[in-house]
């Protein structure tokens, strides 16, 4: 207990030194315009504005990057309630009870509320990282080869499950994630593997390029497919704080949703997104009237933004500890700590004690920064609801082209990143979602490497998965995971959860 | 068809890269050579192509919606051509180009409107990148010589 004072002290003099405390107001900024905005998600955003941090030191840069991961997910609430399109994929819950408060005229009280539990789910969450980083990190440096390998199993089982659509698909894109990890020069003997003789190739591709050829460009299509219908809420804001009987209404559902959302976002997999949804069922199962659901609850609003802002906190965890990211914009935090020469895993904690306190301090500094300029800017977000898309998506994509050359300063990079952008829009087209994909290829270089050294350790027996009680438990749990998925029952709810 | 042509697409992803994957060594399982890995993952990736196909000819038809070419031409192309002309003509060009490229993507452009904000992004841009974050980005080197 006492050490994690003393850590969190030493976290809170690193953030608060004036750079660090900019960088994170501007991650915050930043991450709230890109979650109000709709079509530009924070994977696109982060990858696209991570040259920005090339000068900055590697903790000031973390810090500017999560804030704009958490920011992006207040911001998304905003447009959820005020244009029923959710900003985000964790505000899809948001926008059945927000979007009526806001018809209804309470617009105001169902922003405040958010960004009200969405403060304290933060603060909550910022303490489970900090007493969790410790422990867990202790955990993971015991771990040895066939114990890392079989814990990416599990992340990429849960990655599988939770996808949307086609659970065949989506083990599709995952595999397709670790192939195109191989290509490059083999580990071990630096041979060149599937580079098609190709010199860019040989150093393997490049995430940047991936993440913003699958998920910036390929986004642009799609949304310019989609001819725009916003309906923003015309009617008058109105008061933005929650009143006592709002307050005691939303007080229970806030600590249920709190939790919730903290212990799914620390699975493998993108568990967080799962938060929102879980707390939305758990109160309208607890409510005395559940027919007040989807009319304009407060609780539904309080509930599931508690929970996906805790999520989103404790996603931090399993990258933080064990360099395993959970979900794809972790994926792409690897590779900015990559880039500044840090290596994700259990180490950073003991290495760079600066960056892993002072990140985990900067996320409350960063929630209480949403706070002060939430509530006040609110007027001014709501016009930037009304900037045209047809203005939008060139800025995008010429942030986007700046960013990508300015990773090597190499011009092939760009074409290449076109190439992965039009792959990115057959697969949209042909119903296979690309996140997997990057969590796959971001786990695919650790996970081969771990397989071959287990395997060298027991001589090339595969038994070693399954003597091991630690691996034979995570690879057991993933096979659950996998069957319990499979199951027609559970697979409708599933399907219906996600897509209401 | 949508199921036809991903599983058409995912066994011919397979094809390509086992082919390359076919020079390398596989090793054995007491030592895993470089090849094993690839050749594995395409085996797999090509086992579920070949389940699309079959779900697709036991009915599972869905559509693939509509496959405009105007968007995807023209944003990408955009892209194609501020690579090719970055390292020759710099930001200055490049930049206005590619705004000016990717507007013949959207039926919603008004030309007077985008080559006024193409110049303006440009400017800004060039502010943020160049001189503020001093990134090593050439501006226009056939005129200033960086």
């Amino acid at each position: 207990m006492e050490d994690l004072f003393a850590n969190l002290s030493h976290g809170f003099a690193v953030a608060v030194s004036l750079e660090n405390l900019f960088l994170c107001l501007i991650g915050v900024v930043i991450g709230t315009l890109v979650g109000i905005l709709p079509g530009v998600g924070p994977i696109a955003t982060i990858a696209m504005l991570l040259p920005l941090t090339f000068n900055f030191d590697p903790t000031g840069a973390l810090i500017m990057l999560a804030g704009i991961y958490y920011g992006a997910q207040y911001g998304g609430s905003t447009t959820a309630i005020l244009i029923n399109i959710p900003g985000e994929a964790t505000s899809v819950v948001t926008t059945i009870d927000g979007h009526q408060m806001a018809r209804q005229g309470r617009a105001g009280v169902a922003l405040g509320t958010a960004a009200l539990v969405s403060f304290f789910a933060g603060t909550v969450a910022t303490v489970v990282v900090a007493a969790l980083g410790e422990p867990l990190t202790r955990v993971a440096l015991l771990f040895g080869p066939a114990e890392y390998f079989a814990l990416m199993v599990l992340g990429l089982a849960f990655a599988v499950v939770l996808a949307q659509g086609s659970l065949l698909k989506a083990t599709a894109m995952i595999l397709l994630g670790v192939l195109l990890s191989t290509v490059g020069s083999d580990l071990e003997t630096g041979e060149e593997r599937l580079t098609f003789g190709l010199a860019e190739l040989a150093d393997g591709i490049d995430f940047v390029v991936l993440a913003m050829g699958l998920f910036g460009f390929a986004e642009i299509l799609r949304n310019l497919e989609s001819p725009e219908s916003r309906n923003v809420v015309k009617a008058k804001i109105g008061r933005l704080l929650p009143n006592w009987e709002d307050f005691r209404q939303s007080f229970m559902p806030m600590l249920r949703g709190t939790g919730l959302g903290a212990i799914l976002g620390i699975l493998p997999g993108n568990g967080a997104v799962l938060g929102p949804f879980a707390s939305y069922a758990v109160e309208k199962k607890l409510a005395k009237d559940p027919s007040r659901f989807g009319k304009g609850a407060i609780e539904g609003v309080a509930g599931p933004e508690a929970a996906n802002n805790a999520g989103a906190q404790t996603a931090f965890i399993p990258l933080l500890t064990m360099g395993i990211p959970p979900n794809a914009v972790m994926a792409l935090m690897v590779g900015a700590m990559t880039i500044h020469g840090i290596i994700p895993g259990p180490q950073v904690m003991t290495k760079n004690p600066d960056l892993f306190w002072g990140m985990v301090a900067s996320m409350w500094i960063g929630n209480a920064m949403l706070l002060v300029i939430n509530m006040p800017l609110i007027g001014i977000w709501v016009r930037l609801l009304n900037v045209p898309y047809r203005l939008m998506f060139a800025t995008i994509l010429l942030f986007c082209a700046i960013g990508i050359y300015s990773v090597n300063n190499d011009p092939s990079d760009v074409l290449m990143t076109a190439f992965f952008g039009l792959a990115g829009y057959v697969f949209i087209k042909l119903g296979f979602e690309p996140a997997p994909l990057l969590l796959g290829f971001v786990l695919g270089r650790l996970m081969e490497e771990k397989l071959r050294q287990a395997l060298i350790l027991s001589r090339g027996d595969f038994a070693t998965f399954i003597e091991n009680p630690v691996s034979a438990f995570l690879l057991l749990l993933s096979l659950v995971v996998v069957v319990v998925a499979i199951v027609p029952a559970i697979r409708q709810k599933k399907e219906e959860a996600l897509n209401s | 068809m949508q199921n036809l042509l991903a599983g058409i697409i995912l066994v011919l992803i397979a094809a390509i890269a086992s082919l390359q994957a076919s020079e390398l060594s596989i090793g054995t399982l007491r030592h895993i050579g470089p090849g094993m890995v690839p050749s594995a993952l395409s085996a797999f990736v090509a086992l579920i192509g070949v389940c699309l196909i079959v779900t697709w000819m036991r009915g599972h038809r869905s559509g693939t919606g509509r496959w405009p070419t105007r968007g995807p031409l023209f944003i990408l192309g955009a892209a194609v051509v501020f690579g090719l002309i970055i390292r020759p003509l710099g930001l200055a060009v490049a930049g206005p180009l590619l705004v000016v490229v990717a507007a013949f993507a959207s039926h919603e452009t008004r030309w007077g409107e985008i080559l006024a904000f193409a110049v303006g992004m440009t400017v800004f841009c060039l502010v943020l990148f160049k001189y503020l974050l001093t990134l090593p980005i050439p501006v226009a080197p056939w005129l200033i010589g960086y």
